[in-house]
């Protein structure tokens, strides 16, 4: 009651009043029901996660009966064997095991909703992180002059109209994927989804009125359309309950930047705000120093990975047909370790897709042996898969893109089979 | 005390290459024709075209800056914000304290390494063993790594950064040269590098200070051949190692290679010298040619994408351009090169072909010494740098660049869909006075085309734009301009860290969406209320505190002192039915006239208690409604305030 008393003090009223009863319509009927009504039906929803510093493929997906990684990697080899003194490798197919940390991945690969692609990177052998992210995110490996990033244009290309929620990247700034004209959100809390007047919530309500009727009468189109679209968004965000959010089925997400981001999305999912295309970044992968094995910085990575998918998987479990996830790296690392038990910038790495779409439980891509003369200028496992033949075919898959030419223009190769047709 | 001596001598230094530049750079005063704005023709009081002017070529008009325009003469006024150098004391005293802004590029190394190098050097010196990641010890490890840089008097990058960032805020807010200003935030986005690519970052600053900024109002060949010879434009487009291709220059190199190295090395016999030979061709096997600044200086620097360039003419213009790179700069850049360098001594570089300029390098036995030819011009075989400065020339002078610059000017200033005929006229004006870039925009100015009503106010502003013509429209005080920083970052313009090398889109319809709108408005709220600690405005003040005497009459008065020169109609029609709310003053009149209870208090002679107590309550009373009348009026004025700059209309610029 003191700040609705505080308020009419203020004197805030006498300016902004509300015709009717104080209490704007919109915030009346958001609160008669508990889901907003959705315009938008039930659309597929891709989630990317960028791994961003180069993740060590040869470590999270090893091919652990080549005696050439053993040799190269005298301190980072994990076995598959299983003795008392070391968390063994999870061995997915008799050649590749997974690593401990990625544990969590081990029931969808096994029922067959998670693929690995191993040997995926960029055509461009670029091995800087800002180069190799650019090209990855934009799309286009040999020009960084590409304004937009490719999945502005997925979004570009969806082939119906969209909601304000329809891209949203839950990250500080717009991530280079998401550059370009067509909408999207970036945004590091929901919370801040909000007319922010500090300390007097009606005072906000009331703002946000007149804000609303301003921009309603815009003379630019452009303003009006947006400020149509915002405080749709506004109203869509205002029921949800950011705090006391409780996941489904006992999902625990970690308290990480991934974890926190994909709770977030896991929420968008659940209120229907016709999010299609998701954006998440989990940090920390350019292991040059101490790389470690089962609990060492590179272990510490992978457990946070995949318990805040695994989580967001479970949380979701009722949109799983409707979700794909999947995580991407700018390039691999080294197949010998360096002098300081760490690995250095490489070329071919793996990456994770997550769906029930998904061609499960097979490890595509090609991984050779990983001799000296194998590898790509002698020292990195080579790219065997262009990570737009991957990126495009669940794109396709999923998401009805078929524009390739569009999404990633100049690419004319051939996809792998990871989605099922 | 001898690093002082150094860095004061530097800036001497820098005063007199200053100096040097400035006198080279074309000072529009010495133009013979005189300009005259067709304003009246379109349509336009001298007010109004005062506005636009302001508009357009400051960031945003600050109270009563109009009448001093008009009072200067529109031309007049343009011209010598043309010529610049207008005293900016004000601008300077709130950035004494930014001594990084000074730095030479091999200062600012110095003094702000990058962590990877404090930690690479703490290992080689020792200070913490080579394998030291370990968690168990790292914390022993910071505090050494720690106590290392302060003892070699490191700082934080960061550091550098902010006072970077804040400069350029500040610059923008309080600078009397507003049109340098606003010139320098456009080409700096036309030649973006970014923070993003930590390579580059440190010389950004230095990059911005003497690449760009000395050469807004000059010559378009002048400003491109600095930008190309900048080690952030060089590191930030990978030009810095783009070397020959051994399969176009260097068979005849093996061979001589491998007899030099048998000459030095008596023990090594003729396989071994090829081993090694061969071995060292593979590593340079993966540097060659780097195609990217040769690209992009083409498709975004000058001709743009379809100004009739082909895949061949980008790989001859990188071939033409091996070898330009920076010099060596120590712990950071170019160790490699750096023995070579001392090997040949520095007075006899020039006679090997190398170029030594300052930061940049031309490194001679990186170049590409075969013929070129890019859009049909035959480039002489061995010119060296020479053949690189010629590219450029002949690149800032095409027909197609004048139109790619003109056009992106007009967008810029103009309209986000400017007229053909203006963008000729320019285009026109830009080959004739052979890019000079003051000509240009005369030209653009003495157009009908810009004053045109559908062009007033078409542009929306940028979020940096916005930010900066709030605080100056409000006469802020902007003591921490970091805050500003986070907020224009919130509304989607992360200035300096734009990754693409295409720089920010100058079109509304990439500033507005529905998040950074949102925030847009919350910008509003809070730089007009007292949230943002750092950024104080004075709201009275501004309206020489008079208080307005109505909701409404703040609603016009504020609107007006924002929003100057402008039809405000609409505005002001669409928010005055939430000043009619008929229960309004009841409501009001209940809040405020709850009083309180009488304070009890022992009394003695009642009746003088009564006059006592009856004074002293309207002594209290008096004083708590004009409290309460400033927090409502300041709180009201907030509001209203915040709403207008949170306005569709105040988007406009």
């Amino acid at each position: 009651m003191s700040s609705r008393r505080g308020f009419l003090k203020s004197g805030a009223l006498a300016v902004f009043g509300v015709s009717v009863g104080g209490v704007p319509a919109f915030i009346a009927r958001a609160a008669s029901k508990e889901k907003i009504s959705s315009p938008y039906k039930k659309n597929k929803i891709l989630v990317c996660i960028f791994q961003r510093g180069a993740m060590d493929g040869l470590m999270a997906v090893a091919p652990f009966t080549d005696a050439y990684l053993k040799i190269a990697r005298p301190s980072l080899f994990m076995s598959a064997a299983k003795d008392a003194r070391t968390t063994p490798l999870i061995d997915l197919d008799g050649r590749f095991g997974l690593h401990p940390g990625l544990r969590s991945f081990e029931q969808a690969f096994r029922n067959k909703q998670m693929a690995i692609v191993h040997g995926i990177g960029s055509p461009n052998n670029s091995r800087s992180h800002f180069d190799a992210q650019d090209y990855m995110e934009s799309g286009t490996p040999f020009n960084k002059g590409t304004d937009s990033g490719w999945l502005n244009r997925a979004s570009g290309l969806l082939g119906h109209d969209g909601s304000p929620f329809r891209s949203v990247s839950l990250t500080n700034s717009m991530p280079r994927s998401f550059y370009g004209y067509n909408t999207s959100i970036a945004i590091s809390n929901l919370q801040d989804f909000a007319l922010q007047l500090k300390g007097n919530p009606m005072a906000a309500n009331i703002t946000a009125k007149s804000f609303e009727d301003l921009y309603d009468q815009a003379s630019s189109d452009l303003l009006k359309e947006t400020g149509k679209e915002t405080f749709s968004a506004v109203k869509m965000l205002d029921k949800m309950d950011t705090r006391n959010y409780q996941p489904a089925n006992g999902a625990v997400y970690p308290q990480s930047p991934l974890g926190n981001a994909l709770r977030q999305i896991a929420q968008l999912v659940k209120m229907d705000v016709g999010l299609e295309i998701g954006f998440a970044e989990s940090g920390g992968w350019d292991t040059h120093y101490n790389q470690g094995t089962e609990m060492g910085s590179f272990g510490r990575n992978a457990l946070d990975l995949s318990n805040s998918i695994t989580a967001f998987w479970t949380d979701l479990s009722s949109y799983q047909d409707e979700l794909t996830v999947m995580t991407m790296t700018e390039f691999g690392r080294t197949v010998k370790q360096n002098g300081s038990g760490g690995t250095d910038h490489g070329r071919g790495s793996c990456n994770f897709i997550l769906g029930n779409d998904v061609k499960g439980g097979i490890i595509h891509g090609s991984v050779g042996s990983l001799a000296t003369e194998n590898l790509e200028d002698g020292r990195d496992l080579p790219v065997t898969t262009d990570f737009r033949a991957v990126f495009s075919e669940v794109a396709d898959n999923h998401l009805k893109i078929k524009n390739d030419a569009v999404l990633f223009p100049g690419w004319e190769g051939k996809k792998i089979g990871v989605m099922r047709t | 005390m001898k690093s002082r001596f150094i860095i004061i001598s530097k800036i001497v230094s820098l005063f007199v290459v200053g100096f040097i530049i400035i006198s080279f750079v074309y000072h529009p005063a010495t133009r013979t024709t005189v300009f005259r704005f067709p304003y009246k023709e379109a349509g336009l009081t001298e007010r109004q075209a005062a506005a636009h002017l302001l508009s357009r070529f400051s960031f945003g008009a600050t109270p009563g800056q109009i009448d001093e325009v008009v009072k200067t003469g529109l031309e007049n006024w343009f011209q010598k914000q043309l010529i610049g150098g207008i005293p900016d004391d004000s601008l300077q005293a709130r950035t004494l304290e930014y001594d990084a802004l000074k730095m030479t590029n091999t200062e600012a190394n110095e003094v702000f390494p990058r962590p990877i190098q404090i930690l690479k050097m703490a290992r080689e010196n020792g200070i913490i063993p080579k394998d030291s990641a370990n968690d168990v010890d790292r914390k022993i490890y910071k505090k050494k790594i720690a106590q290392y840089a302060r003892e070699k008097k490191y700082r934080r990058q960061s550091e550098f950064f902010h006072q970077f960032i804040n400069y350029k805020i500040l610059r923008a807010t309080y600078s009397n040269n507003q049109l340098h200003e606003v010139l320098t935030d456009f080409w700096f986005n036309h030649f973006n590098v970014s923070f993003t690519k930590k390579d580059c970052a440190l010389f950004i600053p230095a990059y911005e200070r003497d690449a760009i900024r000395p050469f807004v109002t000059g010559k378009f060949e002048d400003m491109l051949l600095a930008t190309a010879k900048s080690p952030a434009m060089l590191l930030y487009l990978d030009n810095f190692n783009s070397v020959a291709n051994s399969d176009e220059n260097r068979m005849g190199d093996e061979e001589r290679m491998k007899r030099r190295l048998m000459r030095m090395n008596a023990s090594m016999d003729d396989t071994a010298a090829t081993a090694m030979v061969q071995k060292l061709a593979n590593r340079k096997k993966n540097q060659g040619l780097n195609e990217n600044y040769a690209r992009e200086v083409m498709e975004l620097h000058t001709l743009g994408v379809n100004g009739g360039y082909t895949q061949a003419d980008v790989t001859q213009a990188a071939r033409i351009l091996t070898g330009w790179t920076l010099y060596p700069i120590e712990n950071s850049y170019g160790s490699g090169i750096k023995k070579l360098l001392d090997k040949i001594g520095e007075d006899r570089l020039s006679d090997q072909g190398f170029v030594h300029d300052g930061d940049f390098l031309f490194a001679m036995n990186r170049h590409d010494t075969k013929a070129k030819t890019v859009l049909g011009k035959q480039f002489a075989s061995n010119a060296g740098y020479q053949e690189g400065v010629e590219l450029l020339k002949m690149l800032a002078h095409h027909k197609s660049t004048a139109n790619f610059i003109c056009r992106k000017l007009a967008v810029h200033f103009v309209s986000d869909n400017p007229a053909q005929s203006l963008v000729e006229k320019m285009e026109k004006s830009f080959l004739q006075h052979e890019g000079n870039i003051s000509e240009v925009l005369i030209t653009m100015v003495s157009s009908p085309e810009f004053w045109n009503k559908n062009v007033i106010r078409e542009k929306t502003k940028s979020p940096f734009e916005l930010a900066i013509s709030a605080v100056r429209a409000l006469k802020a005080d902007v003591q921490q301009p970091y805050l500003l920083f986070g907020w224009i970052d919130k509304m989607g313009q992360k200035i300096y860290h734009y990754q693409a090398p295409t720089g920010f889109p100058d079109k509304a319809q990439y500033w507005i969406n529905t998040g950074a709108l949102l925030n847009r408005m919350n910008f509003g709220l809070a730089v007009a209320s007292k949230q943002m600690r750092g950024v104080q405005t004075n709201l009275l003040g501004l309206n020489n505190f008079h208080e307005p005497e109505s909701a409404e009459e703040a609603l016009i008065t504020y609107s007006k002192l924002l929003m100057p020169e402008r039809n405000l109609d609409q505005t002001i029609k669409r928010l005055t039915p939430l000043l009619t709310e008929p229960q309004l003053d009841k409501k009001v009149e209940q809040a405020a006239g709850k009083k309180n209870s009488a304070s009890v208090s022992i009394v003695s002679d009642k009746e003088e208690l009564m006059v006592e107590e009856a004074m002293k309550e309207d002594k209290e009373d008096l004083a708590k409604k004009t409290k309460q009348n400033e927090i409502s009026t300041e709180n009201m004025l907030a509001q209203v305030v915040g709403i207008i700059i949170g306005s569709p209309e105040f988007q406009r610029k």
